[in-house]
């Protein structure tokens, strides 16, 4: 080693960029969802006004705090650890840069499109497609800044925090861009290339590690950096962090499904989703455990220092939430809780407690040293602290409250069980009303003092010089021997990674396999871990040493978390690609949109309804009593994208067709409460003056057939006639109940979408069925 | 790189990274049996469920248990002929429950004093679907969906039904002159 040194200056300037501009984005997102919490609580607060009403803006609420808020925080945290961790500036300012102001103006574009109802119709993934590029773009900048910085290092060995940065950029890259693949039909809409039971397993596949590879693993990363630095301790132990990183990273993934439970999903899948659900439980609590005990060392600064409390109730909400998400997980406990406020309080004690305070704690501890000025008040800070807490424990005993006591209410049944005691459902909500107050009030809180950090970053920030960081270090530090490198064929050739292999393979060979590859799969699988463990005792230092030499190089290290973070969603993903093709369906099969109900069909994904109204009933008793028979995987096979929802504000809808007149739903999209007392749903009166996009039908039922609906091979003549006709029938039977309105309108479309919801036909049952 | 030195408890790793240096504890017990213990448990569930599928599907759950709704159903059904429901009409206890359930289920749509709205007047003698007290209750039963009448039975079963029928037949008189009216035109709330 020479003894040449070298000084590099980090580049703090983009870390400074991304603090900022979450602080700002945090601000904009929580003020939407508090707007949305007061729409739920008072129904006059959507104004009667397309961009602020409450499908519109929900989306905006939950893209702006994910992907705005969080996603620059965790920008922030990412490029200032990496650096240090690594020893090396940012490979390229440039890139930095672009990074930043491209993430920015694809928020500014997410927050002008979602209020205008462009949306695909599915959660977390609203955004238009071609913002869906820009995303993907953004982040293969993203993704290329930081191997590169990786590539350029002066610290041999790889970090536990860049580790789980390095899973999160990979696993993103990859469910981002399976679950936004569309075919477009203009500039602003396309559909999913997947549909029903497939699209709904992929949204869930995404939408769940969305939680986890976004919402989680940086911000476990940015724990690791930013906890022990607070907190001036060791990191509780290293062994930990090895165990639940690689049990994280690949358990996560299996876990989408238990947002299908008891639905129409194959049950197999149901039951991956619930086990493996399980199975991240102790994962998750040993992060929770490296980051509390960690802070255990110093107690005593947590007196003064709001930095280490807003850390430690945050690594606390972390435990919380990741025992709340395997108990819901469980499909008995799901059958209460699930589409009501009980999950999301669960996901707010998430976002609040966890994403939340761990940003306010990294912005409080950054604040002086990127502007190298104190604190401009601590007692402020500690004041933020208090008002959060409060805020999120008001707001997730709100929720529990509201969605246990709905919960209960809507699976209520009386007379020995044969009858619902609540028919009403609007009965149910009036009930929780008080809830959402709370919760309002919850949320209120936390905003206040989301205002208190940005008081008091401007006063600190304000005239200070802004400062970077740098080191001094020895010019070849960081270059590593080919011996001391872990070779591809070396990285598989070692204990660890082939027992992994065989013990996953053996696993699906007994899930999957027919009667004797399945009892040889458990053998198998017995004899792996029995093997596995006598190696481990007997040859451990060279499971260590290959360890040792992985951590050195980042490449194979990368291709191992690729493998690990791919095989849930393969298993899972690929068999259902069978599953749903039409030919395969058993029992039931839906019959297609005509035009004029597809157009329906996409007012109502535009106008986000599926953010109330589920389409799905469960195979549960409750449910078939109050929305009638349970729905089969072959009743949305045509549904692009799929629409089961997640969350009940209102009733479900799977089999609403025929049940009303048209001129109910008239009515009731004019102003609910005229046909249903107590109603909390938005006014929609500009269904009622807007002319359907009739232009865009032919492009939309060419790309559905291209995804394999059964349309004949219409020319646009035929379809505008065919839409014309229906829109016709349905307004002269609108104007029979005494309302005149123009068949053009789309309420006529909607209410054409909304007759044909539960059509089906009957298809001869199969031989025998795909597993 | 040295190798990780031996497994002793609280040792302290050598190497620090930009100043932060890891224990390396060992794992908690309670810990191992957590994670063990939730991967024993997916190899029972599934064995229980999806190898050996000794337990019921969803559907298979579902089916069976409706069934014995339906079954209880019928076991209690009360008798829903005129005479009957018009003894039922006469009866407070009967009235009383049924105009509880009206005020909840039916108010909306037929007026707070039957007066009709978006559904049928029902205290008139003007009747589409007939007026004798079983026709009343057939309409409960299959409902009118073409107009948006939902079946109600099966949502809240024959006893409240029944009672729903007693609590209009409350409003008319046995003998009544029962005139066929040929559709209802809804009378919007404004």
């Amino acid at each position: 080693m020479s003894d040449q040194k070298i000084t590099i200056e980090f580049n703090d300037k983009v870390v400074r960029q991304f603090l900022l501009a979450s602080v700002f984005w945090g601000a904009v997102g929580m003020l939407v969802g508090v707007t949305i919490a007061a729409q739920l609580r008072y129904w006059q607060l959507n104004f009667d006004v397309p961009w602020l009403t409450f499908g519109r803006i929900r989306p905006l609420h939950t893209n702006a705090v994910i992907f705005a808020f969080v996603g620059n925080m965790m920008f922030a945290g990412v490029y200032y650890s990496t650096q240090r961790l690594v020893k090396a500036r940012l490979a390229s300012d440039f890139l930095s840069q672009l990074h930043f102001w491209g993430w920015q103006l694809i928020i500014v574009a997410a927050a002008i499109t979602l209020p205008l109802g462009f949306s695909r119709g599915k959660e977390y993934g609203e955004l238009i497609w071609p913002i869906n590029i820009a995303v993907t773009f953004i982040w293969v900048v993203f993704a290329v800044n930081f191997f590169w910085t990786l590539a350029r290092r002066r610290e041999p060995t790889l970090y536990v925090g860049i580790w789980f940065y390095i899973a999160t950029i990979i696993t993103v890259a990859m469910l981002y861009i399976v679950n936004h693949l569309s075919i477009p039909t203009s500039l602003l809409h396309s559909y999913p290339l997947f549909g029903g039971v497939q699209d709904a397993l992929v949204q869930w596949w995404y939408g769940h590690n969305a939680v986890a590879f976004f919402l989680t693993t940086p911000i476990l990363g940015i724990m690791y950096y930013f906890v022990p630095k607070a907190a001036e301790r060791p990191v509780y132990s290293y062994r930990m962090s090895v165990i639940h990183f690689w049990s994280l990273v690949f358990v996560y993934i299996w876990a989408g499904p238990h947002h299908l439970l008891n639905t129409a999903l194959p049950d197999w899948l149901q039951t991956l989703g619930m086990t493996f659900s399980l199975m991240l439980w102790a994962p998750s609590w040993a992060g929770m455990l490296n980051g509390l005990l960690t802070i255990r060392g110093a107690w005593d600064k947590l007196r003064t220092e709001p930095v280490l409390k807003f850390f430690a109730v945050a690594v606390t909400f972390y435990g919380m939430s990741t025992f709340e998400g395997p108990l819901l997980s469980i499909k008995a406990v799901s059958a209460l809780g699930h589409y009501t406020d009980w999950i999301v309080g669960h996901v707010h004690s998430g976002t609040l407690g966890w994403n939340g305070f761990m940003a306010a704690g990294m912005i409080y501890w950054l604040l002086p040293r990127l502007w190298n000025k104190p604190l401009h008040s601590v007692s402020l800070a500690n004041l933020h602290f208090w008002l959060g807490t409060v805020g999120i424990l008001l707001y997730t005993a709100a929720m529990w409250t509201s969605g246990i006591t709905q919960g209960v209410m809507l699976n209520a049944t009386t007379e020995g069980g044969t009858v619902l005691a609540y028919a009403n459902f609007v009965e149910t909500v009036s009930t929780i009303r008080p809830m959402m107050m709370m919760r309002l009030i919850g949320g209120g809180l936390y905003l206040v003092g989301w205002f208190l950090l940005i008081f008091n970053l401007w006063k600190t920030v304000a005239g200070a010089k802004a400062v970077n960081g740098s080191i001094e270090v020895f010019d070849d530090a960081g270059v590593t021997t080919a011996d001391e490198e872990l070779s591809l064929v070396g990285t598989f050739l070692s204990p660890p990674v082939a027992f992994s292999i065989f013990g996953v393979g053996f696993s699906c060979a007994w899930m999957f396999g027919g009667d004797l590859l399945s009892v040889a799969g458990l053998v198998g699988l017995m004899l792996c871990v029995v093997l596995a463990y006598a190696n481990f005792e007997s040859r451990g230092k060279k499971w260590a040493a290959w360890w040792d030499r992985l951590l050195v190089t980042t490449a194979p290290f990368t291709i191992l978390v690729v493998i690990a973070v791919a095989v849930g969603g393969l298993v899972q993903i690929i068999p259902t690609l069978i599953v749903h093709q039409a030919a395969n369906v058993e029992d039931r099969r839906q019959i297609p949109y005509t035009p004029l109900e597809l157009a329906g069909r996409d007012i109502y994904v535009s106008e986000g309804c599926y953010n109330c109204h589920s389409q799905m009933i469960r195979t549960l008793v409750p449910d078939v009593l109050r929305y009638g028979d349970y729905s089969r995987l072959g009743e949305s096979i045509y549904d692009y994208p799929f629409q089961w929802g997640s969350k009940r504000t209102g009733p479900d809808l799977a089999r609403v067709g025929s049940k009303y007149p048209n001129i109910w739903h008239y009515r009731h999209m004019e102003n609910p409460r005229s046909v249903s007392t107590g109603s909390i749903m938005p006014n929609y009166p500009w269904l009622l003056s807007k002319a359907t996009d009739v232009a865009a039908l032919p492009g939309k039922i060419s790309v559905q057939r291209m995804l394999g609906v059964p349309y004949p091979a219409w020319s646009p003549a035929e379809v505008f006639a065919n839409a014309d006709a229906q829109a016709k029938a349905i307004a002269d039977d609108l104007r029979a109940a005494g309302t005149s309105v123009a068949p053009d309108r789309a309420i006529v479309a909607l209410i054409a979408y909304l007759q044909k919801l539960g059509k089906f036909e009957t298809v001869a049952p199969a031989k025998s069925s795909a597993r | 790189m040295t190798p990780i030195p031996p497994p002793e408890d609280h040792s302290l790793r050598r190497h620090s990274f930009d100043g932060i240096q890891e224990f390396d504890r060992r794992l908690p017990n309670w810990w191992m049996v957590l994670l063990f213990g939730s991967i024993l448990f997916w190899m029972v569930y599934w064995a229980y469920f999806e190898w050996l599928q000794v337990g019921l599907t969803g559907s298979q759950t579902v089916a069976l248990e409706m069934e014995h709704i339906v079954a209880a159903r019928l076991a209690s059904a009360p008798t829903t002929d005129n005479a009957s429901l018009w003894a039922m009409s006469r009866n407070h206890v009967f009235v009383d429950a049924g105009r509880a359930t009206y005020a909840t289920t039916c108010v909306s749509c037929h007026g707070d004093k039957l007066q009709g709205g978006i559904g049928p007047n029902l205290a008139d003698r003007l009747w589409i679907h007939g007026g004798n007290p079983t026709d009343l209750y057939a309409t409960l039963e299959k409902g009118v969906l073409a107009k948006g009448m939902p079946a109600w039975v099966p949502v809240i079963g024959a006893k409240k039904s029944a009672e729903v029928v007693a609590f209009l037949l409350s409003h008319h008189a046995e003998g009544e002159p029962i005139e066929v009216q040929a559709a209802w035109i809804p009378i919007l709330p404004q």
